[in-house]
């Protein structure tokens, strides 16, 4: 679906990307992540066919998004970063333009409009001027307008961004809908969102590919540590007994109010599982246990390890045109 | 062709839902009535050889109105959806520059044309009221129109121009303003320094001189070279216009 070639963004003597390849395969949902000013906008933008790249190709659906722009455009439902819209019309005049700018009309375009607008959960607010909505009905406008045209691949730059909670579950659940008839890449933040809703994820930092791999594989290769919480009541030294089981690095003791209850954290090292290790130790020494919990790293670990890997942060870009 | 016509309802429409096009419509009647009444009062104290028409387009009002209507009408055409953001949303859809600089022009043209409406009334009017007496000549109104029309358009292809220029909607108003004082300040120089200068500076001056054009065509004169004029150079200033909204997929 998206086929990117050794892309190459250059604005007035700063590189926003560099040299960037990799692909999205038709029905996936792709995470685009990276700090602030990382060029995932950028690269969003020559994706959608709004700005050419200085070096590089980018195909999508096929077509090369230079060259064949307007067929690229077609194709692609962007939504762009906080969701610019016309302030000065109604929510579903402005989809009704939309939606014939590209390329629907009549009673077709009519039924499309309020089945997105049904989707997103905008129909409440039809008749309402856009500039007299909320962030989050704004939001949901832009992605009932990324959605209008049917296209094959959605770019949402952070569509999450300024959304409650309750908000950012809903957009979760229609991405997830989507993802049958629709392949997605969409830009966040928010990590946890990621995890739940992506196939894959693309990390870049200061314009340069850091990694590309299921939020799964990323977690398990990072060279963390993992933890395990344990609640045990038993005679003896417990914390000696733990902490001399293979692979644990280092035992800590929380000091619980309920007695006889006691609570400690296992900093475990990578790639050993003593969740066995410790029920064996438990029976034989005829401790009870309540609570046995194993923490993984998660993709903010990771996102954390990648970013600090790449150098001190401080040629990072304040803004990006 | 279709999403041309589609850009062109939207853009008509952000016209008329926003007090801005009402506003300058009453400014316009206003002055003009003042116009209007210039002229008749010119008339009222001694026979000349202007007709009403003529001397309504040379009064100082219809000057004012001349000056404020084109950065008023023209100034958010770019600049506003620059500064929103729209411009991504919109140019992102499949739609090719051409249509966008072409509709908003064209909206702001319609827009134009529809101010001078009211003051076609003030002529019907003097002549009923003085039942024939006030002397109307067709050609004359023609001309006078004409000019009026091909005019706006020209000053309208500098806004946008001026529009797509800046984010600020202020700037490109103070820079179309600009531009179109500096085109009538060409008749103005002629008619301050004129005796001074040789008859071909003159002539080469008055080719491209506002009032020039508005004394000649108000007399009924219609002039092909001066349409010519206008028109050719309403399509360097679009297409200025469309190369600076373009300009965004060339820069390297």
């Amino acid at each position: 679906m998206i086929d990117v070639q050794h892309l190459t963004k250059q604005y007035a003597g700063r590189t926003a990307v560099s040299d960037i390849s990799f692909q999205v395969e038709p029905g996936e949902i792709v995470g685009f992540l990276g700090p602030n000013g990382a060029g995932k906008s950028t690269t969003m933008r020559i994706l959608s066919g709004y700005m050419p790249a200085t070096s590089g190709h980018a195909r999508v659906a096929g077509f090369d998004v230079f060259h064949q722009s307007i067929q690229v455009r077609q194709s692609v439902g962007y939504m762009p970063e906080m969701a610019p819209l016309y302030t000065d019309m109604k929510v579903k005049e402005y989809l009704r333009f939309r939606a014939e700018l590209k390329g629907l009309s009549g009673h077709a375009m009519r039924r499309r409009v309020g089945e997105v607008m049904e989707l997103t959960g905008v129909t409440d607010m039809r008749r309402r001027l856009i500039g007299n909505l909320s962030k989050g009905y704004r939001q949901r406008v832009a992605l009932a307008d990324a959605l209008v045209h049917k296209p094959g691949l959605l770019i949402l730059d952070e569509p999450t961004n300024g959304l409650d909670p309750v908000q950012i579950r809903h957009v979760r659940d229609l991405l997830r809908s989507l993802k049958s008839k629709h392949t997605v890449l969409l830009s966040t933040h928010i990590l946890h969102e990621v995890e739940q809703t992506c196939d894959r994820v693309i990390m870049i930092h200061q314009g340069r590919l850091r990694a590309n791999d299921t939020p799964q594989n990323l977690t398990s290769q990072l060279r963390s540590t993992t933890l395990l919480h344990l609640e045990l009541d038993g005679a003896g030294n417990l914390a000696e007994k733990l902490a001399a089981l293979p692979g644990v690095r280092k035992t800590t003791e929380e000091k619980l109010l309920v007695q006889p209850w006691r609570r400690f954290t296992l900093r475990v090292e990578p790639g050993h599982d003593i969740r066995d290790a410790v029920l064996e130790l438990a029976m034989q020494q005829k401790w009870r246990v309540r609570e046995m919990h194993r923490q993984l790293p998660n993709l903010e670990d990771v996102f954390v390890e990648l970013s600090m890997n790449a150098g001190t942060p401080t040629d990072i870009p304040t803004h990006v045109l | 062709m279709r999403i041309f016509w589609i850009l062109l309802k939207k853009e008509l429409h952000a016209f008329f839902v926003s007090p801005v096009a009402y506003v300058v419509l009453a400014l316009v009647m206003i002055l003009n009535g003042f116009a209007f009444r210039a002229a008749l009062s010119v008339l009222e104290s001694a026979p000349s050889e202007g007709s009403i028409v003529s001397w309504t387009f040379h009064a100082m009002w219809f000057w004012l109105s001349y000056f404020f209507i084109f950065p008023l009408l023209t100034m958010r055409l770019f600049a506003e959806e620059k500064k929103m953001g729209t411009l991504e949303t919109l140019f992102t859809a499949p739609v090719r520059a051409w249509q966008v600089v072409g509709s908003k022009y064209l909206a702001s043209v319609i827009v134009y044309g529809v101010l001078w409406l009211p003051s076609l009334f003030n002529f019907k009017f003097a002549q009923w009221i003085s039942a024939g007496q006030v002397e109307v000549p067709p050609g004359a109104m023609q001309g006078a129109y004409l000019i009026i029309m091909v005019m706006g358009m020209f000053n309208l292809a500098v806004g946008c121009f001026a529009s797509s220029l800046t984010a600020n909607q202020i700037v490109a108003a103070i820079l179309s303003f600009t531009l179109s004082l500096l085109h009538f300040l060409l008749g103005i120089f002629v008619m301050v320094v004129g005796r001074k200068l040789s008859d071909t500076i003159v002539d080469i001056v008055n080719y491209f001189a506002a009032t020039e054009h508005i004394r000649t065509f108000t007399a009924g004169l219609i002039d092909s070279r001066t349409l010519v004029y206008y028109l050719s150079m309403s399509m360097l200033f679009l297409t200025f216009t469309h190369h600076v909204v373009e300009f965004r997929r060339w820069r390297p």
